[in-house]
């Protein structure tokens, strides 16, 4: 009995592991290729400094507000890097922003219209506040004891997060209208696989240098890479 | 039976329905009315860019974005009632006056014309923020209210006894990028949306759209906390100041004492005196820090001692590198005691009229001057004030005393009996309030008043039992006769 049991807890947690890992809507996996985005940046990193004066034992002593993070090669972190023009069926991937030692971390999340999970992993109050216009902007305290709460946002847009208790916490939020995304990671590289062949747009987006498109052409079964330079 | 209820449901329905139609306004009609008495602030076209914007401060609200601090709404936009309420009360504390002056019917085509400046944002009707049931203010309800605002943690902005201290204070800013203060919860009487118990609940559940203040309706412990929290934030303080108009000095015999904290003075009634930003020279101070003093006061053989206590988020002292200035307070008096109703001008006296000082700065302590205006002050040579203050969780409590009698000319003397001109004057150094940058008041009347002889409790006793007896002496001849 135990043992029928056992197995079938182990079936359901690993029904609810590949319902999570699922990659992005591979509607047509078949006929899908990957971009490999990489971005540059010519400048240098800007990192703001500021002094903490209080949560010391959570936020630490100084608290760094991170606009231009650049990696090894020039490299730009933090970039939404999407496919627009492409179409597909909704993530399964549950979005997750986490205030974690008063930060947003991810400091950069891209979802698609939906629901947004908000972690507060501090043990201290931190209040979400967005900015936004299409969507409804919400400021809402997030106590000690509230350590999920979850967010709908319906419209692709750009969101500004923002916490008023610790004014050095920054985070962005991408609603996009595609399933097709990828952030940066430190070396300035993004992957986006399963995107439609065909001829596509690439966009991307950091919270301070702006938005630059080009066009890519996708192949089934291929990998194209496309590189972007951001400017100051 | 069942008929008349049905008679008074249909009649209650009309009533409402003519109710919510009389407050339906004519935008246009409002349009008129917001010309002449809205756009000095906030604009032809509603930005909150009208000519006097910029000496506003907290800044005329921006109709264009549809974003309004108080509501009763669940959604983003209040209802129209919302908009009704505040243009009738204004916005304690901010330079909003109340417009009840307005018939109702302007007031009401000014909700209609507002709505005209975010016609997207009004476009879907207002959803109504539900509240739990009310809980009563209780012992237990206040006890369970007090534990929440530490578990919320409350005091990050508003500060561990409600006094607008908490240490995210310096931070905050409102969604334009302006600094914005934290409420006072003390101070009752200058919330935005009204100060009662549940307009209390009503901003914790909304929060304050376009400020840092959150929404708590989804984040206390259990539903009720919001009404705890509502009645422990009540029991803060008062829900009025009660200002005083003549201000009392009590006799005492003997010392009296310099801790601010001793039990003496918590005895003692605090008058309380409010107090404006100076606005006549410049530097000018459009957003005072310290609107309010509560003064008690006692006067001995040889001494006079005040005790002010005021609210003061920062506790700054002088700091000559930043050119920081120091928190002060100060009592100022004539020099010379004149018969007759005149004084010396308000504003710390004139050429002709010199004002006397009574001075306390923070790291400094206590000084006396003489001043014939504002930027004319002459400290005077060997001052016998003392000064003792505490500060603790935004508040300075002090003591400053002076010899009763006076020494020399240039010091008024303190007389009993005699109404005494003063007037007062506050600086919040941590604000950057030094010099003319400060928050003043009028001048005021204190009396010494002289101690009451005992007499008081032996003489009208005596006369009631004089007149019983001559009572009883009428009946009982009247009886004899009969």
């Amino acid at each position: 009995m135990r043992r029928a049991l056992g197995a079938v807890m182990a079936a359901a947690l690993l029904a609810s592991v590949a319902l999570v890992v699922q990659r992005p809507g591979p509607v047509n996996a078949q006929g899908g290729g990957t971009v490999e985005v990489t971005v540059t940046y010519n400048g240098a990193p800007v990192i703001e400094k500021l002094k903490v004066n209080k949560d010391t034992e959570k936020c630490g002593t100084e608290a760094a507000i991170e606009k231009v993070v650049v990696g090894g090669n020039k490299g730009l972190a933090n970039v939404v890097a999407s496919v627009p023009t492409a179409k597909g069926a909704p993530r399964m991937v549950k979005a997750t922003v986490d205030q974690h030692g008063c930060k947003f971390v991810p400091h950069v999340t891209a979802m698609m219209p939906g629901e947004l999970e908000l972690k507060n992993s501090d043990d201290i109050l931190h209040n979400i506040h967005t900015y936004s216009t299409a969507n409804s902007s919400i400021n809402k305290a997030q106590p000690k004891f509230k350590k999920v709460m979850m967010e709908k946002f319906e419209k692709p847009e750009i969101i500004k997060l923002t916490c008023d208790v610790h004014s050095w916490m920054l985070g962005w939020l991408a609603v996009l209208p595609t399933p097709f995304f990828a952030v940066t990671d430190a070396g300035g590289a993004a992957k986006i696989e399963n995107v439609p062949a065909g001829k596509q747009t690439v966009e991307v987006w950091h919270e301070t240098l702006g938005k630059q498109t080009k066009e890519v052409d996708v192949k089934a079964g291929q990998t194209v890479k496309v590189s972007f330079e951001m400017k100051k | 039976m069942r008929a008349l209820g049905a008679v008074i449901v249909a009649v209650s329905i009309v009533a409402s329905v003519g109710r919510a139609g009389a407050q339906a306004g004519d935008a246009q009609a409002g349009k008129a009315a917001y010309e002449k008495k809205c756009a000095l602030c906030h604009g032809d076209k509603g930005d909150g860019k009208g000519p006097a914007a910029d000496l506003v401060d907290p800044r005329p609200r921006d109709f264009t974005t549809g974003i309004y601090k108080i509501r009763t709404a669940a959604s983003k936009t209040p209802t129209d009632r919302d908009l009704f309420d505040v243009i009738t009360r204004g916005m304690p504390g901010t330079f909003m006056p109340p417009w009840d002056v307005l018939p109702e019917r302007d007031r009401g085509n000014l909700v209609a014309y507002l709505k005209t400046f975010a016609p997207d944002k009004f476009k879907e009707a207002p959803k109504k923020q539900e509240l739990p049931k009310e809980v009563a203010a209780s012992p237990e309800s206040i006890k369970r209210g007090k534990e929440m605002y530490e578990a919320i943690e409350c005091n990050k902005c508003h500060g561990a006894e409600g006094r607008a201290d908490g240490p995210s204070r310096a931070e905050l800013k409102d969604e334009w990028g302006f600094p914005i203060r934290p409420a006072n919860l003390t101070k009752r009487w200058n919330f935005r949306g009204g100060g009662g118990r549940a307009e209390i609940a009503m901003r914790l559940a909304t929060g304050v759209l376009g400020t840092p203040m959150p929404s708590f309706v989804d984040s206390v412990e259990k539903p009720d906390d919001i009404w705890h929290l509502a009645n422990y934030i009540a029991s803060l303080g008062p829900e009025a100041p009660n200002y005083a108009t003549l201000l009392s000095a009590q006799a005492v015999k003997g010392n009296i004492p310099d801790d601010p904290d001793a039990e003496f003075w918590k005895r003692q009634v605090p008058q309380n005196i409010p107090l404006a930003g100076q606005v006549t020279i410049d530097p000018r101070n459009f957003n005072p820090s310290i609107d309010m003093v509560a003064l008690r006061a006692a006067w001995s053989d040889t001494e006079v001692a005040f005790h002010v206590t005021w609210d003061d988020p920062t506790q700054s002292a002088a700091d000559a590198a930043k050119k920081a200035p120091p928190d002060a307070v100060s009592l100022q008096f004539p020099q010379k005691i004149a018969e007759g109703a005149e004084r010396p001008y308000f504003l710390m006296g004139n050429e002709a009229d010199a004002v006397y000082l009574l001075r306390w700065e923070n790291g400094k302590g206590a000084t006396e001057a003489t001043a014939n205006g504002p930027t004319k002050i002459a400290p005077l040579a060997g001052s016998e004030a003392t000064g003792k203050a505490v500060y603790a969780n935004g508040q300075y409590r002090l003591v400053l005393k002076r010899p009763l009698a006076s020494k020399g000319p240039d010091r008024p003397r303190f007389q009993p009996a005699v109404f005494l001109p003063v007037a007062f004057q506050a600086w919040d150094g941590g604000a950057g309030e030094t010099g003319t940058k400060m928050s003043l008041t009028s001048w005021y009347y204190l009396r010494l008043e002289e101690p009451q002889s005992n007499r008081r409790f032996v003489v009208p006793p005596v006369v009631a039992v004089l007149t019983l007896a001559a009572m009883l002496l009428v009946v009982r001849v009247a009886n004899r006769r009969a």
